[in-house]
């Protein structure tokens, strides 16, 4: 059983690894997966093993909330972040207001080049003890506004797992505990010149620029879930539907299945279901991307969500709930977006072990600068003792190492770029898909439906000697009524448009990847393939060189024998999606090989090859070999991607290391891939490779910078550059970089959004 | 949040309150400062005189090349042979102070009303007490200083057992070198480069003369 919890006080890398760490240890528990971005776990368990509430447990034991999933809808997560966010301005408000004159007041005579004014009774060596005062008294209403810093932070450290609170909080509460040392100098022991080592205004700046970054990272958070919520927002609230003859707007969770529901022109379908009566064109966009309205009528597939642009229907509903397409693309899209890609994994190994590497780090700098100041070693900057200096080190160190940055870095541009995908009909169903979509190398598009319509008709009737063309396609196609195949179908759609009469069958049966064999009217019919005729001994030499023509103008010939003998061929000929041979151009100049796989003798598939522009034709598969083929392709080193739509498709699309579905296809297809096109559209799959390109270079981008900041920030702040007769990094520029980097990181995930395709 | 807030305004409150009440304990400098000067009196009773002309008490250096006195008006009395050795040309040191004979007096109002004259130290305690803003903590020397304006200034050590510059007279060298003095050849006074707090607490570094004293 999986379950998603959405999680409440995570605030870094550190706190979602510890949680992950804590139930991923649980007993019953199969996997644990804590999404920083999303603020939720997903947890697969065995629910006979352990239960949900122990579960829920460890999450308290680690000092976070688990919230209720039940609440959580789109409007209650809304206002939750909403209120998150108003809380944290709030907080920044007042650590603003009461940091700034703090800043002044300690920082403005500190000021080279220029002059700012300062009341008299706050000169620091004629007030000491009042200006000191007034700096305790600013800083108080700063460490109040960002005491969850302290409560949090510290529980953590007794607990020995800290985090990124840890780091605020030691580092904030060490500048806070030496200035009030300071003062009580100032104030009981008459030693003025400890008025110059307050630092105050490092703590209040320190919180207040991390609540600044904390306030845009929220925002900026909920900007990267906007796909979902645009998703979430497409609903209609009510539904008319017909009870007891009359019409009837009740709240669209009351609608049952088998209820018939009225649609007006311009109104949204509220649910899913099939036409009952009238006709109409659907906006049907929301869902697939496709610009056109569809045509609607008696007997078709209407969805939740889309519009009815201009006729009166009224259809039964079928699918409603958590059941409709739309509920269940917001699933996908959640589970997506929750979901971790390989290349977050070093991310969240590091971030790990980061906070307590960086406590150490900071100790063992802070005391070997105090050993070497005090050994006369090394000096510390003008006017700081060896102690003070420490302390800058130990404080700077703290606070520029808060791992934010490396734990966004990869959420939050999956968080973008599924939603993109989302956007564009896109679904890709993990951050894992995500990743290995950019490395396709092949491309294997199923034939049928994907490359072509998918609605083959019958081009040509060629009759044995001696056989009558009506009575050929006539026998054939009654055969033929019992198979589910697009050919026989199309055969059978062939005889009734030519207004032939069908006989009924009996004892039909399909031979998978060959054809069929069935009796009529006394004549025992085989339909199907050259193999199915070469299995059964039935000789097609008068048929060789129509057969050949055929095949070379790309139709597939159906060979038919009655009683054993030759009757003919009933060709039939599907014809290329619009869109696919400019798809495949696109994936051509992306450097991707594109394979067609098809159960059509391989005279028919090069020539639908050719016309499509495909690399490799893969002709003559059964249905059942389908994923071994795929397999063949990767055991030659390749990666490679599935294409297609059918139920025999699907172990391919498993196979594959990314399988893609068309949309339009079967449900058992759409739940073995790992990417569902919406539309069935082949431009899309390049769109969903590119979106995979731009989303993984973003993760790039953004663990670069993150590690980066981190490899290059600790040293300087540790006085790296000190020792080189460089300046010391003070803790306030450390506080503005260590936001700045987190928003850096959100803002380049954010860029994914001017995605195009 | 609200909680939050309520605690901020309950710490302001408190703390206001604290300091409002205890607004005259605060000023540990001003009464530092009138500890370490009445101890600069003990210290040196032979050297401390009342001013008969201006109305105040007085401090005279150990060589009797400088005075500073302490009244309704802070001056310092300065011996100018010294000074005229060195080049200066006394008609252009007009604005810079009076003469008196062979001294030149600079100084400031130090207060509104004079100042009792019960002792010396009672004389320092008004000045603190009405004119609070003129007396200085110099972290660099560890030295109280009380301000005579235009950069002029007398300082005393803090801690007068372990400061080897008990008493400091300080004055501003501009003026001098406008009048032709050079400043590093003034006998018994030193020129040299100091760090001090500005009026904003901006600790600027300025060019001064200096007649320090230990006065043992």
């Amino acid at each position: 059983m999986t379950v998603t919890i959405p999680i409440g006080g995570m605030h870094c890398a550190a706190c979602s690894a510890r949680v992950e760490k804590a139930i991923g240890k649980l007993r019953g528990v199969d996997s644990a997966s804590v999404n920083i971005a999303t603020e939720k776990a997903t947890v697969a368990f065995d629910p006979a093993a352990i239960r949900l509430s122990a579960i829920k447990e460890a999450i308290v034991g680690v000092g976070f909330v688990p919230l209720d999933a039940s609440k959580e809808t789109a409007g209650a997560d809304k206002i939750r972040r909403e209120r998150e966010i108003k809380a944290l301005r709030t907080k920044f408000a007042v650590a603003a207001a009461f940091g700034l004159p703090l800043l002044y007041i300690a920082m403005s005579p500190m000021i080279p080049w220029f002059t700012l004014p300062l009341p008299k009774a706050l000169n620091m060596m004629r007030y000491p003890l009042t200006c000191g005062l007034v700096q305790l008294l600013l800083t108080i209403p700063v460490i109040i506004a960002g005491y969850r810093f302290y409560t949090v932070g510290f529980k953590n450290l007794a607990t020995r797992s800290p985090n990124m609170d840890s780091l605020i909080a030691v580092g904030t509460s060490a500048a806070v505990l030496y200035s009030v040392y300071n003062l009580f100098r100032v104030a009981v022991l008459r030693d003025f010149k400890a008025a110059e080592s307050f630092y105050f205004e490092t703590a209040g700046v320190i919180i207040a620029l991390i609540l600044l970054g904390k306030t845009l990272e929220a925002i900026s958070k909920g900007r990267t879930g906007e796909a979902i919520k645009k998703l979430m927002g497409l609903t209609p609230k009510t539904a008319i539907i017909i009870d007891g003859g009359e019409e009837k707007e009740i709240p669209v969770d009351d609608v049952m299945p088998g209820d018939i529901v009225v649609v007006k022109p311009g109104a949204k379908i509220p649910v899913d279901g099939t036409v009952t009566e009238g006709r109409s064109a659907v906006d049907e966009s929301m869902l697939t991307g496709e610009s056109l309205p569809v045509d609607k009528k008696n007997g078709d597939a209407v969805y939740g969500a889309t519009i009815n642009v201009n006729g009166l229907i009224r259809f039964k509903a079928e699918k409603v709930g958590a059941e409709t397409a739309l509920a269940r693309i917001i699933k996908l899209v959640e589970d997506a977006q929750g979901s971790k890609a390989p290349i977050a994994q070093t991310a969240d190994i590091v971030s790990g072990y980061f906070v307590p590497v960086v406590c150490l780090i900071a100790l063992v700098t802070a005391v070997a600068w105090f050993a070497a100041i005090s050994a006369g070693v090394a000096t510390p900057t003008a006017g700081k003792s060896a102690l003070e200096f420490s302390l800058m080190v130990f404080i700077s160190v703290l606070v520029i190492a808060c791992p934010c940055a490396l734990g966004l870095a990869t959420p939050t541009a999956i968080m973008v770029g599924t939603g993109k995908g989302a956007e564009n009909g896109i679904l890709i169903k993990g951050g894992e898909a995500l990743e290995t979509a950019h490395k396709i190398q092949t491309i294997v598009f199923d034939k049928t439906g994907t490359i072509t319509e998918g609605k083959p008709e019958v081009t040509d009737i060629i009759p044995a000697p001696g056989v009558d063309e009506g009575y050929l396609l006539m026998i054939t196609a009654s055969a033929e009524k019992g198979s589910e195949h697009p050919l026989g179908q199309a055969i059978v759609r062939g005889a009734q448009s030519r207004g032939l009469e069908l006989r009924g069958i009996e004892n039909f049966s399909a031979i998978t990847g060959m054809g069929i064999e069935a009796n009529t009217g006394g004549i025992a019919v085989l339909a199907g393939n050259r193999r199915l005729m070469d299995e059964r001994g039935v000789s097609l030499s008068a048929l060789e060189a129509d057969s050949d023509r055929l095949m070379s103008e790309g139709k597939t010939p159906m060979y038919a024998a009655f009683d054993g003998k030759a009757a003919g061929i009933v060709a039939v000929a599907d014809v290329l999606k619009k869109s696919s041979r400019n798809a495949i151009e696109r994936l051509h100049k992306m450097g991707i090989e594109v394979a067609m796989l098809t159960g059509d003798n391989k005279k028919t598939a090069d020539a639908i090859a050719k016309q499509a522009g495909i690399d490799r034709v893969l002709a003559e598969v059964l249905p059942g070999d389908k994923s071994a083929e795929v397999k063949k392709l990767q055991e030659g080193g390749r990666m490679v991607a599935m294409v297609g739509d059918g139920i025999n498709d699907a172990p391919a699309l498993a196979q594959a290391d990314i399988g893609i579905a068309i949309g339009s296809g079967t449900d058992v297809a759409i739940e073995s891939a790992d990417i569902v096109l919406m539309r069935s559209d082949l431009i899309d799959v390049p769109t969903a490779i590119n979106l995979s390109k731009r989303t993984i270079n973003n993760i790039k981008q953004n663990l670069f910078w993150a590690f980066g900041y981190n490899v290059l920030g600790i040293p300087i702040a540790a006085g790296a550059l000190h020792l080189f007769g460089g300046p010391l990094l003070n803790p306030v520029f450390a506080a503005a970089a260590m936001s700045l980097s987190s928003v850096s990181v959100l803002t380049n995930a954010l860029r994914l959004k001017r995605f195009k395709g | 949040m609200n909680k939050s807030l309520s605690y901020v305004i309950t710490v302001l409150s408190t703390v206001s309150m604290i300091l409002t009440l205890s607004c005259g304990k605060l000023d540990v400098v001003g009464k530092d400062s009138a500890r370490a000067f009445g101890e600069l009196l003990q210290k040196a009773p032979g050297l401390v005189s009342e001013d008969t002309l201006g109305g105040g008490w007085s401090i005279t250096a150990p060589d009797s090349g400088a005075r500073f006195v302490w009244g309704a008006f802070g001056k310092m009395m300065i011996d100018i042979a010294p000074f005229a050795a060195a080049g200066l040309d006394t008609l252009k040191l007009a604005d810079a102070g009076a003469f008196s004979g062979g001294t030149l007096v600079i100084g400031t109002a130090l207060t509104l009303d004079a100042p009792p004259k019960t002792t010396p130290l009672a004389s320092y305690e008004w000045i603190v007490k009405n004119n609070r803003d003129a007396i200085g903590y110099h972290a660099a020397l560890n030295h109280y200083g009380i301000s005579l304006g235009n950069g002029n200034m007398f300082e005393w050590a803090k801690d007068l057992n372990t400061n080897d510059k008990d008493i400091v007279f300080v004055l501003n060298p501009e003026p001098f070198i406008n009048a032709g003095v050079d400043v590093t050849k003034i006998e018994g006074w030193a020129f040299a480069k100091v760090t001090v707090d500005d009026e904003n607490g901006k600790p600027v570094q300025v060019d001064k003369i200096l007649k320090p004293f230990d006065l043992k």
